[in-house]
């Protein structure tokens, strides 16, 4: 007899001897457990990233006078800077609604393989923003830097003292920092992602394959 | 949600939870875990309960919602002994002399089906549940002839397990 038919046979017999029987009175509290599924998981990360970037580009401008005053010092009170903002804000909402669309189209109900695709693209919006945001930060340093060096009275002038060697070396600690902050985090999203999405990715890759 | 569709809902569910425990068989190791994949299941059940037309077989929809909740949103929370038990397995399943009982055989035949992957996993329960290869492809997503292909590999697959 095929080993799969004897399986089937006893599978479908004891298909009514299960482990434990609920009764609707142990049901019901069930249904008021908090879910710890991925796309949940998924969700609060994605928050937690959003939050994160707009903390991170909003805190030194909002929590330093100081700082706000030598920013306007070194732009001047040019619309740049206010187009800068109102752009990045706009950025922002425009993650927000396609992560807020994207979430909407992950459905239990659909196929596995439709299911996991509908996470994965939610993942990659995240990702998206991510990049988005990493770019950003380089294109911010390297223009902070460029001001600070031309357009702070007190830098400027330590600059234009230094010597040929000098400025090199500056400029090597300058895209060192930049690289390692671009790179730790990097790191930690590839981390985050990479434990979390890991078990989905193999079963995608499975499902796919067949399709080959 | 209101009370009527909570009772309905409980009421389904308590009728059909053999579903769901067949799915947290097939998909875990210890009893924990049995558990803990079964509240899972039943919150993303009764999330996606709303929506549910009735069009399909409850046992149907069921079987859709417990595997993907299974394959794809589960996070298993006792990740670490699950290579262990998978090593331990496969040895005794070398170091047994094969005997001819059914009862032996059995109890080799479902330790060589916990030794799948996820997705060949829900392709056994399926079989094992007599659905047929649309039903299997409609629920995993892939086409007919690729879930008959799979089907037979998998067979392969378990024979290779039981005769190393």
């Amino acid at each position: 007899m095929d080993e799969l038919e004897l399986l089937k046979k006893d599978w479908q017999s004891t298909s009514h001897k299960t482990e434990q029987i609920y009764t609707s009175k142990e049901i019901y509290p069930m249904l008021l457990k908090k879910s710890s599924s991925i796309v949940k998981t998924l969700f609060y990360i994605s928050i937690g990233e959003l939050l994160l970037w707009v903390l991170i580009n909003s805190i030194p401008y909002f929590s330093s006078e100081k700082f706000r005053a030598e920013l306007e010092t070194m732009y001047g009170n040019s619309t740049i800077l206010l187009v800068i903002t109102i752009f990045s804000y706009a950025i922002i909402l425009a993650f927000v609604y396609l992560l807020y669309k994207s979430y909407k189209t992950i459905s239990v109900t659909d196929t596995a393989k439709q299911l996991m695709e509908s996470i994965l693209k939610t993942r990659k919006i995240v990702k998206y923003y991510v990049i988005y945001n990493l770019v950003i930060a380089f294109l911010s340093m390297a223009f902070g830097f460029y001001y600070t060096i031309y357009e702070n009275p007190i830098v400027s002038q330590q600059f234009a003292d230094f010597s040929s060697k000098q400025m090199f070396v500056a400029l090597m600690i300058m895209i060192f920092f930049t690289a390692i902050f671009i790179l730790v985090i990097w790191l930690v999203y590839r981390l985050i992602y990479g434990i979390l999405l890991k078990r989905l990715n193999r079963n995608y890759k499975e499902l796919k394959k067949l399709e080959v | 949600m209101n009370k009527e569709l909570e009772h309905s809902f409980v009421e389904l569910l308590e009728k059909h939870q053999n579903i769901v425990h067949k799915v947290c068989r097939l998909y875990t190791n210890n009893q924990d875990a049995h558990n803990d994949l079964f509240q899972e299941i039943t919150i993303q059940l009764w999330k996606a309960y709303p929506k549910f037309r009735g069009d399909a077989k409850f046992s149907t929809w069921m079987y859709r919602v417990g595997l993907n909740t299974a394959i794809t949103l589960y996070r298993k929370s006792k990740r670490t002994i699950k290579t262990q038990e998978f090593e331990t397995v496969s040895f005794k399943i070398k170091s047994v002399e094969y005997d001819d009982t059914e009862e032996q055989q059995l109890k080799l035949l479902y330790k060589a089906v916990h030794q799948l992957n996820d997705i060949e996993k829900a392709l056994v329960l399926l079989y094992l549940e007599d659905k047929n290869y649309r039903e299997i492809s409609e629920t995993l997503g892939i086409s007919e002839v690729n879930a008959r292909v799979k089907m037979n590999r998998v067979k392969k697959k378990l024979k290779t397990i039981l005769n190393p």
